[in-house]
């Protein structure tokens, strides 16, 4: 995390704390003790503040940061959980956007030191999976019509944030009824945490684990269409790291 | 301690019951949970509690506290009227300098109205009609609170926080600001209602009122006054002038006691000079007045003589009568013989007839709901249904994980649910309109309401299809389409359906 963080950094966490249904053990919403070590990970390294922040699209913020588990694990940690609030949303240009060329967006996200994406890996019904670039929808408000051409949609946003570090969650993977779940026998203990520079490749990599590949999934493909990073897995160096 | 130290006793009592109302209104606005005393105003209102109990014909335990506000007033007076009611007190606060004298020119005769709202109102309450009840005095303000005056601020205050967010240096201050208050008194999504104008022109019509009488509300109209002033024509301890009424010896008719007296409850006239307990709000006013101190509470066993104003019997059964008539009326609505699509009631409402005789159209079910989604009824259940509580999808869903509005229902018409109840608990039926639906109608692919379906098992089935779209391409596009056995209702997929206007989904009362 040194060479991420630098001495009095202002770091936003943004996992994916979609709904208010379920606790962590159903894989819909990042695992809280994965957030929890980033956030301890952030501070040991100097940063001033690491703040923790999503939009959800069932229930309420607080709510949803309660019942996911990510509130108390933040706070243990000595993190910030924060609303987003829409007052302070700016409508951006989004200049590489291919189709989306502007929105509107949540601006501490685009003005932190370092922004670190934390999904958690899982099911999706209209991307197949949901991952690192998908989990940036949560930036933004309008997302109605992010669909109307989702996958290029999703790679314009993701050339606009540009997530310094991307740790994509698949220690429970939702292999279905993603991505709000909901089933325990639709969630697999994958104990994988997979992280990278490079969000395209780090969602690459995730997709395997579902018996994918990148080229399977709409978004990845656009992103590394754009140059925003490589689903190329032979040609990036993979550390595998088995803590037993 | 003298009557005027107790005069200010009763004004902080009204002051921390106002703030107390006003801070539990706060603490309620778009929550998952409820805090524990919620809806004690309403569980202290005997007029709500006899009328939700008489129409539904069951003892409604919450509503026990009732009794408490019967026993004070029993014992003293309408201590409620004059110490209590956060609507009382803001109406005694907003007052006007000529009221006074206007109200002499209005006969006292038209006290009798309340009497009669009263009494009509129980008499439809007697035959399963709630309707009238919208005329509650804490129904009234909580409703206004809710639909109209909390958005309002609400948006005044975000419309603010824009502005200012464009201010570099303010960002610092604004982000302290939210931090403290956002999620907590303020809502995250700025709420709206329907008939919020027609609900506000009721609560700003009745304080303007006060323009011709201090108090013209709890006078002349207020049916929960009527109830607590009929109880108060028995109390065990009235204020009254000299040692039995009129025949006072240090009285000196002075009538300083009828000029400071806000809901005007001493008769001056110089034969009968006397205090009308049913018309007194215990305001304690008269006694600081007095100079000759000859205004106390004194122990009467023997009910309070009669007031001009009380209804006669002839009037009684008047009153009886339209309250008979407006129950055909309301029963007899086209409405309620035909099926409405639109009429989907909170989770666990299971009968439209129970409902309706049991929702006190309080309104605390739409402040609570995190999505908003509980908007007032114009017409959709009749006019008998008027601001009883829907879900609208379009505006708002209903929270799978949510139990709020069953928490706040003092009357028990939104039943409490647990989660695992609430989860199973049937609302309507979501139906396509595959005419409108992007990937039905145009080959556009599309299936937000799947992704957002909050059943374990998805209650939306997905079905590849090979379609040619505009420009003769083939392509294949996934189409929804509902599992009816599976679906609950909870309208999430119509919310979020990213066409404009109406939904390509729709939810359907069921």
């Amino acid at each position: 995390m040194a060479s991420f963080v630098s001495s009095g950094n202002d770091v936003i966490i943004k996992p994916n704390i979609c709904t208010d249904y379920h606790p962590p053990e159903y894989a819909s919403t990042t695992n809280p003790t994965v957030v929890g070590t980033l956030v301890s990970m952030c501070l040991e390294a100097g940063a001033k503040r690491v703040r923790v922040m999503d939009y959800p699209f069932g229930g309420t913020a607080k709510s949803a940061y309660a019942i996911s588990g990510i509130a108390d694990a933040v706070e243990a940690a000595g993190g910030e959980i924060h609303i987003m609030s829409q007052p302070k949303y700016i409508r951006v240009d989004i200049p590489q956007g291919r189709d989306l060329t502007e929105v509107e967006i949540y601006p501490d996200i685009l003005e932190a030191d370092l922004l670190i994406n934390v999904p958690i890996a899982k099911d999706h019904g209209s991307t197949r999976l949901t991952l690192g670039a998908k989990n940036l929808m949560g930036v933004i408000l309008d997302r109605g019509m992010m669909h109307w051409n989702l996958g290029q949609r999703i790679a314009d946003l993701t050339s606009l944030v540009r997530p310094t570090l991307t740790v994509i969650d698949a220690v429970r993977i939702l292999t279905a009824n993603g991505p709000t779940g909901g089933d325990l026998a639709d969630v697999k203990q994958t104990d994988t945490v997979i992280a990278s520079r490079d969000i395209v490749a780090a969602d690459a990599y995730a997709t395997t684990l579902f018996g994918l590949t990148g080229s399977d999934i709409g978004y990845i493909n656009a992103c590394a269409d754009m140059g925003l990073g490589t689903m190329d897995l032979s040609s990036i160096n993979i550390q595998e790291i088995n803590l037993g | 301690m003298s009557w005027v130290s107790w005069r200010r006793v009763r004004q902080a009592v009204q002051i921390l019951s106002f703030v107390f109302y006003i801070i539990l209104i706060f603490a309620v606005v778009q929550k998952r949970v409820a805090p524990a005393l919620a809806d004690i105003f309403f569980r202290l209102d005997p007029f709500s509690a006899l009328g939700a109990m008489l129409a539904s014909r069951q003892w409604i335990a919450k509503f026990a506290l009732a009794l408490v506000t019967v026993g004070v007033t029993l014992i003293i007076g309408r201590v409620w009227c004059g110490w209590i009611c956060p609507l009382g007190s803001l109406l005694e606060w907003v007052s006007f300098r000529k009221a006074r004298q206007r109200a002499k020119s209005i006969s006292p005769h038209w006290r009798l109205v309340k009497y009669f709202l009263l009494a009509t109102s129980l008499a439809l309450a007697l035959f399963g009609g709630l309707t009238l009840f919208v005329l509650d005095p804490i129904a009234i303000f909580t409703r206004t609170l809710t639909t109209a005056i909390l958005p309002a601020i609400f948006y005044a205050v975000n419309s603010i926080e824009t502005a200012f967010y464009q201010v570099n240096f303010l960002t610092p201050v604004l982000d302290g600001f939210e931090g403290l208050v956002r999620g907590t008194v303020l809502p995250v999504e700025q709420p709206a209602f329907a008939q919020s104008l027609a609900i506000a022109a009721l609560f700003f019509g009745l304080i303007a009122l006060n323009l011709l009488a201090h108090r013209f509300w709890c006078r002349y109209l207020c049916p929960l006054g009527a109830l607590l002033g009929l109880l108060s024509k028995v109390s065990l301890f009235r204020p009254m002038i000299g040692i039995d009424g009129t025949s006072s010896t240090s009285c000196t008719r002075c009538t300083r006691c009828a000029v400071v007296c806000k809901p005007g409850a001493i008769d001056t006239n110089p034969e009968d000079f006397h205090i009308m307990p049913s018309e007194c709000t215990v305001c304690l006013d008269c006694m600081a007045s007095c100079k000759p101190g000859d205004i106390r509470f004194r122990f009467r066993m023997k009910p309070a003589q009669r007031e001009e104003f009380d209804l006669s019997r002839r009037q009684a059964l008047g009153a009886l009568a339209s309250g008979v008539a407006g129950v055909l009326l309301l029963g007899t609505d086209l409405r309620l013989r035909q099926d409405n699509p639109w009429r989907i009631r909170p989770p666990g409402v299971m009968d439209e007839e129970v409902f309706l005789s049991t929702c006190i159209r309080c309104s605390q079910c739409m402040k609570i709901c995190p999505t908003t989604a509980l908007q007032p009824a114009l017409t959709q259940a009749g006019l008998s249904g008027l601001w009883t509580p829907l879900v609208v999808p379009r505006v708002g869903y209903c929270d799978y994980g949510c139990t709020a509005c069953g928490q706040v229902c003092p009357s028990g018409a939104i039943p409490l649910l647990t989660l695992e109840e609430k989860r199973l608990s049937v609302i309507g039926k979501a139906s396509i309109n595959r005419d409108r639906c992007l990937p039905w109608a145009s080959g556009v692919p599309c299936i937000v309401c799947e992704e957002m379906c909050p059943t374990p098992q998805k209650s939306i089935r997905l079905e590849e299809a090979e379609v040619i779209d505009s420009s003769g391409q083939t392509s294949t596009v996934q189409r929804p389409s509902v599992l009816r056995d599976l679906c609950i209702g909870c309208g999430i997929c119509e919310h979020y359906c990213p066409l404009e206007g109406d939904a390509a989904i729709r939810v359907y009362d069921a």
